[in-house]
């Protein structure tokens, strides 16, 4: 029942927020901050380790017609990203508390919509439902990019639109295609899950079928070659806007990776695992070239995430345990971090009106504390010890060495080119001259300062104590690389020099690479 | 006895009497042939819902009374029944000619009525025929003579162009197997297919429908039609007609037996450059009718991909999509009526703005043209569903990742919509379109039906299974 709730808050608060603003102009803010609280609230009851494979679970048919369930279910793993989605999503309303001055009840019904089909994302276990909440959270987004966007706002919402449709697309095919594989095989036609798990295929059959699921995951991660629309979408989206596509939309592509393709096919994935790690230190280092060479600094932001989501990736096709828990981590410290930038990256554009780094500089002066803010948000970016993405970045290393060394020294490289654009951006924004004149800048509000404090604290806890989390996830991940690596080995046909590195490397305990 | 199973076109034929002697009286009175209309059509439902059970063989077995074809004539009534509700600001179409308008609508709807149940190749070309040129006419009454008279032509040459070369295709058929029953011909065909003449007679056939469904290489009309039609009969010809077109081309495509032939392959060629060529051409479209009119030609080749499988999956996802495009199709055409109330042809420019000028039409046109580019919870996905799993349960894997590729690049003429109605601010300040209490009610009943349907499809798919039993 629980369940039911975390999703019917936020829509009916979003519909609430809709009609009522009709009623008051202030009313639609405090429905969604209401909604928000009470989901975060009821959200953090899931945080306990379960019994059980799954911590609470709700199955009742749907489509009989299809064999097609409405089942939910929670465990560890899916428990953290909601409490980080309903964490964010108080934010994300609370940062546009000023910011949106038209049409504040459609602004608010869409963003409580994005962040209800978030949810259902990261709760779903009929591949049905999960691919209509997968969908549902699209149209929201769209809007919210589309109406209370900046300059560009049209260009880049239809752009972020198509690629996540076209991957969309391609994983319904795989869906149904799934669906009927385990049909014809078994006789039972379901889109569930667990019954799916360990479904029987030839090697073709199911490579062609995790490519369908994972050209989408890629496009939401973004993984090059497919994250072209990430920099519009997100330089172009209002600040709350950003947030959540930052900070969630991103990590659904990454919960998709982890939850269903390696799974679901674990030897195609196995075959593809090299590609997907190559395909991941080009984003780590590609996104962090292409950040270091903006002069936008919302843009700047985005290629950032670029480069993060690409260690994540690197994580689940490195498949161990270690790397798997950074990955983890580094979901939600990037979650944490990267939202916390576009917020102040929003706030500097409530003030100065641009986003161009040029026409910064000399901001800490007049706004010490935002500045302060600023550097701390950075320095966790760049992966500082004691903040929590340098928990993430550091397991995942650890986990990826044994599987491939020279990617991980390649992927290492990122590291240093986080620093230089991290400091980058607070040289260029807070110290040194101002390049223009500007009239007296107002530092941090209360409400602002309330909303950064509360990701300071995060991201400080993560970083010191990220132990919970780890309590939490750890049966997840052992029982998903469980089931990967029972998976019937069926023989390859290509080989690849990194996995000749990799065996060369000598086989490490439980190692998914190593058990061909 | 044999005449209760015969109650709903008979019915309809009486309401089509009533309008030749309406027609006939000198005095001119909108309004009351207005609700004449209105009160007839909601009866026409009411019978056809009424008789949804009723099965038998008429006429020498020519006329096959089951399911399938009650379930058509529902959805046919009800076509009639959302058009004619339509009609209260007939302004595209003269003031003196209001009651020929509704003769023909109903006539065409019987016409249509006796296509679904037709299974002799004489009586399926003779009812397509009587609906085809009651369109015709109709077309024709637009008040703008010139526009009208023009659309009306093209239609017409094309009409009969297509229908001779159907009646071509029933020549060979009977040349070829000496049959003209469906019954008959379904014993028959399947070991017969894959012989040239019965492959050109089957297909020479199949186009006399394609021209119904505006499907490539018969669509040319379409856009000429849906511009220069009055809006209502535009979306009756989007609708009704449709829904008419998809059941027949069911019953013949089921009788040439199901087994992978040519005759698929040529079918899914058909689909494809159906899909892109509608698909492609929208994209450019600034006028709003004419945009529906290329989308209307895409989403025949997804109803065709439905119907190419032959196998109780396909038909079922077939007549869903039926369903499904009635009710989109005809949201869509709600809004292109109440816009332009003049009774002219709104651009997309004219959508502007709406969603501060009439909330509930934009939220109704924004979940249509949502369902159409097939995106859940909407019955459009829900039949998009339907089709492509039925098509991959046959193996055409092909044919549906094509498919899915023009969804995308459907969505991007559906977006346009959006952004119109929901993002752009009228150059000039325009008037709110006015909806009555009765609209804003039909308008409400329409999006909660597009979303529910699509919410919890299961009765609806269960009824479609029933229905399509007796096909195979």
């Amino acid at each position: 029942m629980i369940l039911i709730w975390l999703i019917a808050i936020p829509v009916a608060g979003g519909l609430a927020a809709w009609l009522l603003d009709k009623w008051a102009p202030g009313a639609p803010r405090w429905t969604a901050l209401v909604a928000m609280l009470l989901n975060l609230l009821i959200g953090l009851r899931l945080l306990a380790p379960a019994e059980g494979p799954w911590l609470v679970a709700i199955d009742v048919p749907w489509i009989d017609a299809f064999g097609i369930r409405f089942h939910l279910a929670i465990d560890g793993l899916s428990a953290v990203l909601i409490t980080l989605t309903n964490g964010l999503g108080m934010i994300a309303v609370a940062c546009s508390w000023h910011e949106i001055d038209r049409r504040r009840g459609f602004f608010f019904f869409n963003l409580l919509w994005v962040l209800a089909g978030i949810i259902g994302v990261f709760s779903a276990l009929d591949l049905f439902l999960f691919y209509f909440f997968w969908e549902l959270m699209m149209v929201p987004m769209f809007f919210l990019i589309a109406i209370w966007g900046h300059e560009n706002r049209i260009y880049a919402a239809v752009k972020f639109f198509l690629f996540t449709q076209i991957g969309g697309l391609l994983m319904l095919a795989a869906i149904i295609g799934l669906y009927i594989v385990h049909g014809r095989a078994t006789g039972i036609y379901t889109f569930d899950y667990n019954a799916l798990l360990g479904t029987a295929m030839a090697p073709p059959t199911a490579m062609w079928l995790m490519l369908g699921f994972l050209i989408a995951f890629a496009v939401k991660l973004p993984a090059f070659p497919v994250h072209s629309w990430l920099p519009d979408a997100h330089t172009e989206a209002p600040t709350a806007g950003s947030v959540i596509l930052a900070g969630l939309l991103l990590k659904t592509g990454a919960y998709g990776l982890l939850r269903f393709v390696i799974p679901l096919f674990p030897e195609a994935a196995r075959t593809f695992a090299p590609f997907g790690m190559l395909l991941a230190v080009i984003a780590i280092l590609y996104g962090a070239l292409l950040a270091f060479s903006q002069t936008d600094l919302k843009r700047l932001v985005a290629y950032t995430s670029i480069s993060h989501m690409g260690f994540v990736m690197l994580a689940i096709f490195a498949w161990n345990e270690l790397a798997l828990q950074g990955a983890v981590i580094q979901i939600v410290c990037h979650g944490i971090s990267t939202g916390a930038l576009f917020i102040i990256v929003g706030m500097l554009q409530e003030r100065l009106h641009t986003r161009d780094l040029r026409r910064m500089g000399g901001l800490w002066d007049q706004m010490p504390r935002m500045g302060g803010m600023a550097l701390l948000f950075a320095l966790a970016s760049l992966g500082l010890p004691g903040l929590g993405n340098f928990v993430g970045e550091f397991l995942i290393l650890i986990g990826v060495y044994p599987v491939h060394r020279t990617l991980t020294i390649l992927a290492a490289l990122g590291l240093v080119a986080a620093s230089i654009y991290s400091l980058w951006i607070v040289q260029q924004a807070f110290h040194g001259r101002a390049r223009e004149t500007r009239h007296r800048l107002t530092d941090l509000t209360g409400r602002e300062g309330t909303i950064l404090g509360a990701l300071v604290l995060a991201i400080v806890w993560l970083g010191l104590y990220p132990q919970p989390v780890f309590t939490l996830t750890r049966p997840v991940l052992d029982r998903m690389l469980q089931t990967a690596r029972s998976a019937p080995a069926t023989p390859l046909k290509i080989t690849l020099a990194p996995a000749a590195t990799a065996r060369a490397a000598g086989p490490v305990e439980g190692d998914w690479h190593a058990d061909r | 006895m044999m005449w209760q199973q015969f109650t709903p076109e008979l019915y309809h034929f009486a309401a089509a009497l009533l309008f030749t002697a309406l027609s006939m009286t000198r005095r001119v009175d909108n309004r009351r042939d207005y609700w004449v209309a209105l009160s007839l059509a909601g009866g026409g439902l009411i019978v056809c819902l009424a008789a949804v059970r009723a099965e038998g063989l008429l006429f020498l077995n020519t006329y096959k009374v089951d399911l399938f074809a009650q379930l058509f004539k529902v959805l046919l009534s009800m076509g009639l029944f959302l058009v004619v509700a339509l009609c209260s600001e007939l302004n595209g179409v003269a003031r003196r000619w209001h009651s020929e308008f509704y003769l023909l609508l109903f006539t065409c709807t019987l016409a249509m009525m006796l296509l679904v149940s037709s299974v002799h190749l004489i009586s399926i070309y003779v009812s397509l025929e009587l609906s085809s040129y009651s369109l015709y006419v109709l077309v024709a009454l637009r008040r703008d003579a010139a526009m009208g008279t023009q659309a009306a032509l093209r239609y017409f040459l094309i009409g009969i162009f297509s229908s001779a070369i159907m009646l071509f295709g029933l020549a060979l058929l009977y040349a070829a197997t000496g049959l003209t029953y469906l019954s008959d011909l379904v014993q028959v065909l399947p070991g017969v297919i894959d012989q040239p003449l019965v492959l050109v007679a089957v297909v020479l056939t199949l186009g006399g429908f394609f021209f119904k469904l505006a499907l490539f290489p018969f669509h040319f009309w379409a856009p000429d039609v849906y511009v220069g039609a009055p809006n209502q009969l535009a979306a009756f010809i989007a609708t009704a007609s449709k829904v008419a077109a998809v059941a027949v081309l069911l019953r013949v495509v089921a009788a040439t037996g199901g087994q992978e032939t040519l005759l698929v392959d040529s079918l899914a060629a058909l689909a494809i450059i159906s899909m892109t060529v509608g698909n492609l051409a929208a994209l450019v479209q600034k006028d709003f009718k004419r945009l529906l009119a290329y989308s209307s030609i895409a989403q025949a080749g997804y109803v065709l991909i439905g119907i190419l499988c032959m196998s109780p999956e396909g038909a079922d996802a077939a007549i869903f999509y039926a369903l499904a495009l009635l009710l989109m199709k005809f949201t869509c055409f709600l809004a292109v009526v109440k816009i332009a109330a003049d009774g002219g042809n709104p651009s997309l420019d004219a959508l502007a703005g709406l969603h501060r000028r009439s909330p509930l039409l934009a939220l109704a046109l924004m979940m249509a043209v949502f369902a159409l580019a097939g995106i859940p919870p909407t019955i459009g996905f829900t039949a998009k569903l339907l089709v492509f799993s039925a098509a991959m349960h046959k193996g055409y894997l092909v044919l549906v990742l094509i498919a899915m590729f023009n969804v995308v690049i459907s969505l991007y003429y559906y977006l346009l919509i959006v952004k119109a109605a929901y993002l752009t601010e009228p150059a000039v300040e325009t008037p709110a379109p006015v909806l009555s209490l009765s609209a804003r009610a039909l308008t409400t009943a329409l999006i909660i039906a597009i979303v529910v349907v699509g919410f919890y499809p299961n009765p609806l798919i269960v009824m479609a299974r029933q229905a399509s039993s007796s096909l195979f």
